[in-house]
């Protein structure tokens, strides 16, 4: 078997492995092979995903032996002088699909396939247009697959340990309260939890490993519903239904301009593709990243410098331009930049960015595994991970877009950190505000620091919201930070590998500690990722001669600090200084192995992970799937003067960045030591000096409170015009039809049994009346029925005479 | 002379006739086993349903075999092999072959069924079944019938065993009467019928079906188109009594409006399982046929033929329309199951009539010139084969839950159904399947075959508007039906089980329980898949319009 077959084969058992536990689990009581006290759905979901794990692992390790593991070393940086595609791992001939996988690896690997794709099945044709279920295979889907399989592995550990009340027949849940004081009752969901867990690894993976824009958008949608479903798993609770329908329903704003997007591209562009194929008959149908970027990975765009009448010309994956008869194919720029304006819609919903933002932290609602898997480590990144993906769509302008969009959205997510007191609230702004940097970094042209953001923040986010989640257990459900602290005494592992979370996400380092070993600082994973972001929106800043675009790097270079304060300050409050509510200490207990292990393990992987940085394995795999050649600079002119940074202007200002990002990293640190730990000034305070400033905080900048304003109080009087109309004019008519049609229907059986038979009675009379006496065996109506032969004849007949033709 | 006649009349009778007659042959060699079996006593030995089964399986299997060699083989080339036979009073071509097809794996199907739901007892099953295989040979020889002569032959050995059976469950009055009204009324139909080919025949001189065309060309081929001629006159005057008189025959077998009412008391009386049959295969049968015959008196014709043809058309139209908003309506306040399922079934045998008006139309519009209708002509014909391949899964699943839920609870009437659901899952959802593919929603195969009629009645309404007030009749019909379809599930599913109802344990991996599967499944393998079966009519229904 070729190499493309045994990753297509790998990656598709360990995709298909959790549906196939989901639906074991599922119907784990229905079909008595366990029962509601019993672990075995657990178990079951565990093995399914660990292999899974195994799968996508080996599946790693063997493209790696087969490439020569050429995407994970580093790539010697030639200057531009020496030639336009020599410094890159994407040459131009790479670019071409490998379906089949054919091309044997040599050490030069400029033969190396960047990516091997195919189809599984063709779902349905409408004319030209296909829909097939598709798979896509680069070192980006590897490096997903086996990153979501092994901490959605930890998290089902931990949440065999952390569902455990479920495993009764009668669960008080102590936060629904029915009249008379009680509480409700329910038996346990446990299988269903751990059925709900699988589908969504299951969609998840689908989502990767997706090989067209509607295959992704089918997934989309599928790790939209298991959200849905797991964040209203306690349904009974109010407050998890609302929140579930609120996210639900803030997903479904941002995938209509998803939909938008695709009708964009099937009308414009014909295919969802990602990848040519060749087809039985020899044709070659070129999918939308050729389509768009040719072979040399740039727009071919017209030279009219209107913006309205630019043209990119479509081109096949030699980079000859299509026709169509005599008329070159096109696209309107505007159009692309819509497309493209759309499908980032849909990440702005799923990845909750400005203005969608609002439902992430109502989310936290689900049970902690959940926050930890679907909200904080993989759902959330699948909009970061699409921006990537369909990043060769992205003209410069939409990038720009993007490039915004993060940049408000972490500020805002992190100033309300600052003020939540709510140890879950706090993870899921920070998870907001850290996938701001993703896209921030997407936006600005690090498209490898965007997703090495998005693979380390989801080992150290996930870290903490297990460790938050063990400090939630063993408080006995209580979250509210304020009642807590010390809490270290008691449950140490938890500290110790929330605290390597929290300097992971902080960015702190050892300048000059790390340089003799790994050419790097000493530090954990978060500090490189976020370094390269930063780097990247420092070139960009500098490259871009419009002054306003240095927000972009002076923004998050603040939130750096904002980030460490928050972040220290959640550890300090929890962990550190005195006990603030003596019961909760009291009974406060650390968590079996079983939920521990997993942190350990996790806080190995947030520490690590990224070791070497921008020349470490996990960027390099990354930037080997890049599919637009970054090693020029790119501009455009068009709509506003954009300037998208190369490679090589990133590397130069690393240095500058990386301090400046430190810098601010140890001041937040610093602050939030003073201010929680050493209490050397009262942060009741500065509350109270800065009333105005924190009241708006704490209501997360009214977001929610606008909504209600501009969308919900208004959806709501228009339901109920509606409601009033359907009730006063439509039911009426409808009710009135349906009499109608029942009085008819009624009409009909009289007039079948009663007038029919009436009426030949009368014709006949006089037959029957001289029939009377031969009444032998004789019913009235059989006579009829046959009369009616007779009359059903000539009446037949007269009417077709006088129609005829004179 | 005789000599050389005799010899070519022989081989071509062993050679080829034989063999396209397998299936008939097979059926007739089962039908002697089961009375030879009555008559020297190894009935009690062998079962007769397995006699009966093994003569439906081999006649099955040759007709397959025929199908299969009859759609390799070339079809311009092959006029060995096409073409009639048994001296030109039977054709063979791939239609025919499909329709054999259904009609026999229909008759497995119910065979299946009367085994499992244990009608008829041991006592009366080789008259059963012998009247169920003898019908099924005068079935089969109407799809393939080439001769007016075999038009009513045809029909009559599919009618007169229907009678007995239909009165089949002895001592039970309802029965009875409903065997004898169904007799009376068939009979009648026949009259009315042989009235009209003899009217035909005479005028024509001839009852073969290629020649039919031709000679109608020939008889109003120099007049100018008027009745203002009185000789001419009086031909069209006799030509359109015959065209009437014949088709009520097709309309009793089809139960159409006003021919129908032996439809509801015959189907109440009788058991289910011979409702199913009656209600698919007699109607499978009877639209192959008129089809045929159709298609033979229009294959050609002259311009004033044309305008008569087009009114024949519009009237099968609107009878179709009035049929089926008929049967639906009346279905609506039925409170007996079977009742009800006679009344959809009338309400379905519209629908399909509706694909035949739209052949008409579309057909007269090619006597008038315009070739490019051939296809479209063509493709009413697959839709009305592909409704008719759904209808046998879909009304046989109805008919054959109904039995079976009738030998839990002992009852046919709606209202006991309630509560049913949840207690016999399997039968329900089947149920479910049926009817909601009787109404025809997607995915399921009623949807299909639904679809491509109605897109016949909007190509023919480019030849005559009548047809899209038929397309929109047709339409408000389906939701008319949606009432009274979902009215059955609502009671099954949405009312409690009334307390001290008989409490009902259906095992879905029971042989009956994979009986429903095995006949509900391929409702939605037809909706999602259609290719499966529409190749197969495509090509069946191209050969009809080749000349």
């Amino acid at each position: 078997m070729d190499t493309g077959t045994v990753l297509r084969n790998l990656l598709t058992l360990a995709w298909l492995l959790p549906l196939a536990g989901f639906v074991a689990e599922i119907y784990a009581l229905q079909l008595r092979w366990s029962h509601r006290l019993s672990k075995a759905p657990a178990q079951l979901a565990v093995a399914c995903i660990g292999a899974g794990f195994l799968c996508s692992l080996s599946a790693l390790l063997y493209w790696g032996n087969e490439t020569k593991w050429v995407g994970f070393a580093p790539v010697e940086h030639h200057t531009p002088a020496e030639g336009l595609d020599g410094g890159d791992t994407a040459p131009a001939d790479a670019l071409r699909p490998d379906a089949t996988g054919g091309e044997p690896a040599s050490e030069h690997h400029h033969q190396t396939p960047k990516f091997y794709a195919g189809t599984f099945y063709k779902l349905a044709q409408f004319g030209p247009l296909e829909i097939t279920l598709d798979w896509y295979i680069d070192s980006l889907t590897l490096v997903m697959f086996t990153m979501v399989t092994f901490i959605a592995t930890c998290i089902h550990l931990f949440a065999m340990g952390y569902m455990k009340d479920e495993l009764t027949e009668e669960y008080e849940d102590h936060q629904v309260h029915l009249p008379g004081g009680h509480h409700f009752t329910r038996p346990g969901r446990f299988h269903r939890f751990f059925a709900f867990l699988s589908l969504f690894c299951f969609s998840m993976l689908g989502l990767v490993l997706a090989g067209n824009i509607f295959q992704v958008f089918i997934f989309w949608e599928l790790v939209g519903v298991c959200s849905y479903l797991l964040i209203g798993f306690y349904v009974e609770r109010h407050s998890a239904s609302t929140a579930a329908n609120k996210a639900f329903i803030m997903n479904r704003v941002g995938d209509f301009g998803f939909l938008i997007g695709l009708m964009i591209l099937i009308t414009s562009l014909g295919t969802f593709r990602f990848f040519d194929v060749t087809t039985a008959d020899g044709a070659e149908q070129t999918g939308l990243f050729s389509l768009v970027r040719g072979d040399d990975g740039k727009l071919d765009i017209s030279d009219d410098p209107s913006v309205t009448k630019s043209v990119v010309y479509l081109r096949d994956s030699h980079g000859h331009r299509l026709v169509d008869g005599t008329t070159p194919r096109t696209i309107s720029y505007l159009l692309l930049i819509a497309a493209g304006l759309g499908v980032f819609a849909g990440s702005i919903g799923k990845s909750a960015q400005f203005p969608l933002q609002t439902w992430l932290p109502d989310a936290m609602e689900g049970p902690t595994p959940v926050s930890a898997l679907v909200h904080s480590a993989t759902m959330v990144a699948a909009g970061v991970y699409l921006a990537g993906r369909f990043y060769p769509m992205f003209p410069p302008e939409v990038l720009l877009g993007i490039a915004y969009i993060g940049c408000i959205t972490l500020f805002v997510a992190a100033t309300i950190a600052v003020v939540a007191t709510d140890i879950k609230k706090v993870l899921a702004y920070s998870t907001i505000s850290q996938l701001g940097y993703m896209m921030l970094g997407i936006g600005v042209g690090g498209w490898a620091a965007g997703l090495f953001h998005l693979v380390t923040h989801a080992f150290f986010k996930s870290l903490m919201f297990l460790a938050s989640g063990s400090v939630i257990a063993g408080c006995h459900h209580e979250q509210d930070m304020r009642k807590m602290g010390g809490l270290r005494h008691k449950m140490p592992i938890t500290a110790y590998t929330m605290l390597i979370g929290v300097i992971a996400i902080a960015g702190l380092a050892i300048p000059g500690v790390g340089n003799a070993l790994f050419g790097q600082a000493l530090a954990f994973s978060g500090y490189h990722s976020k370094d390269a972001i930063v780097a990247s929106a420092l070139a960009f800043s500098e490259l871009n001669r419009n002054p306003l675009h240095n927000i972009l790097f002076i923004v998050p270079l603040v939130t750096a600090g904002i980030t460490a304060f928050y972040m220290f300050r959640l550890w300090f409050m929890t962990f550190a200084g005195q006990p603030q509510d003596e019961h909760v200490y009291e009974h406060a207990h650390e968590n079996p192995a079983i939920m521990t292990a997993p942190l350990v393990i996790l806080s190995l992987l947030a520490a690590g992970c990224a070791i070497g940085g921008e020349d470490g394995w996990l960027y390099c795999l990354l930037s080997f799937s890049e599919t637009v050649p970054t090693v020029d600079r790119f501009t455009s002119e068009r709509v506003a003067s954009i300037v998208i940074p190369s490679h090589l202007d990133a590397r130069d200002v690393h240095g500058t960045a990386g301090g400046l990002a430190l810098l601010a990293a140890f001041a937040g640190t610093t602050v939030a030591y003073l201010l929680y730990c050493r209490k050397v000034v009262n942060p009741d305070d500065i509350r109270r000096q800065a009333g105005g400033v924190y009241d708006f905080l704490v209501d997360k900048w009214r977001f929610d409170t606008l909504y209600d304003v501009a969308f919900v109080r208004p959806c709501h009087i228009v339901a109920s015009w509606c409601q009033g109309f359907d009730q006063k004019v439509l039911d009426v008519v409808l009710h009135a039809s349906a009499a109608i049609t029942i009085v008819v229907s009624k009409w009909e059986r009289t007039f079948d049994e009663g007038m029919v038979d009436g009426l030949v009675n009368l014709i006949g009379n006089s037959t029957t009346n001289f029939g009377r006496s031969l009444r032998v065996v004789q019913t009235g109506r059989l006579r009829q029925y046959v009369m009616w032969i007779a009359v059903g004849v000539v009446v037949l007949f007269a009417a077709l005479f006088t129609a005829l033709p004179k | 002379m005789f000599q050389a006649l005799f010899t070519s009349l022989l081989q071509e009778t062993t050679q080829r006739s034989l063999w396209l007659a397998g299936p008939e042959l097979a059926l007739t060699a089962g039908i002697v086993l089961l009375l030879l079996g009555r008559l020297l006593g190894f009935d009690k030995l062998i079962p007769p349903h397995w006699i009966a089964l093994a003569g439906a399986m081999a006649a099955f299997g040759l007709s397959l075999a025929i199908f299969y060699s009859a759609n390799s083989t070339d079809p311009t080339a092959a006029d060995e092999y096409f073409g009639v036979y048994f001296s030109g009073l039977m054709t063979f071509d791939k239609f025919g072959a499909l329709v054999r097809l259904f009609l026999l794996l229909f008759l497995v199907f119910v065979l299946a069924l009367t085994v499992l739901s244990g009608i008829p007892d041991a006592e009366d099953g080789p008259d059963f079944y012998t009247l169920l295989l003898g019908a099924v040979v005068g079935m089969l020889l109407m799809c393939s019938a080439n001769n007016l002569l075999m038009v009513f032959l045809g029909i009559e050995m599919a009618s007169v065993p229907s009678y007995a059976m239909a009165g089949f469950l002895k001592g039970r009055k309802q029965g009875s009467e409903a065997a004898l009204k169904f007799v009376v009324f068939g009979a009648g139909a026949a009259g009315v019928m042989l009235y009209g080919i003899s009217l035909l025949a005479g005028m024509l001189g001839t009852g073969d079906f290629q020649e039919i065309g031709l000679r109608l060309t020939v008889l109003f081929g120099n007049a100018d188109g008027t009745l203002s001629d009185p000789v001419r006159a009086a031909t069209i005057r006799t030509l359109l009594l015959a065209l009437v008189m014949i088709f009520v025959g097709f309309a009793f077998k089809l139960s159409i409006v006003p021919f129908h009412f032996w439809t509801p008391d015959v189907f109440q009386g009788a058991p289910a399982e011979v409702g199913g049959f009656l209600s698919v295969a007699s109607k499978a049968a009877a639209f192959a046929l008129l089809t045929r015959l159709v298609l033979a008196i229009m294959s050609a014709g002259t311009a004033s033929l044309q305008d008569l043809y087009l009114i024949l058309g519009i009237a099968v139209g609107v009878i179709a329309a009035v049929t089926a908003t008929f049967g639906n309506l009346a279905a609506y306040s039925q409170t007996n199951m079977k009742r009800m399922l006679a009344y959809s079934t009338i309400a379905h045998a519209g629908y399909m009539l509706m694909a035949i008006a739209a052949m008409m139309v579309l057909q007269s519009g090619r006597i008038g010139g315009d070739t490019s209708l051939a296809e479209r002509s063509s493709h009413a014909v697959e839709g009305l084969l592909y409704y008719l391949a759904v209808y046998l899964f879909m009304n046989l699943g109805a008919f054959s839950i109904t039995a079976l839920i009738r030998n839990e609870i002992f009852s046919e009437e709606i209202e006991d159904y309630r509560g049913l659901g949840y207690q016999a899952p399997v039968l329900c959802v089947g149920m479910g399947l049926c009817l909601f593919s009787l109404v025809g929603l997607p995915p399921l195969g009623g949807f299909v075959g639904k679809l491509m009629i109605f897109a016949s009645l909007l190509d023919a309404g480019y030849v005559h508007w009548s047809m899209w007030v038929i397309l929109a009749i047709g339409g408000l019909n389906t939701v008319l039906s949606l009432f009274y379809y979902l009215n059955v599930l609502k009671t099954m599913y949405l009312t409690e089980r009334p307390a001290g109802a008989t409490t009902v344990t259906f095992p879905a991996w029971s042989s009956a329980g994979l009986y429903v599967m095995l006949v509900t499944v391929p409702i939605i393998v037809l909706g999602v898949h259609v290719q499966l079966v529409s190749n197969a009519a495509r090509r069946a229904a191209e050969v009809l319009f080749l000349q």
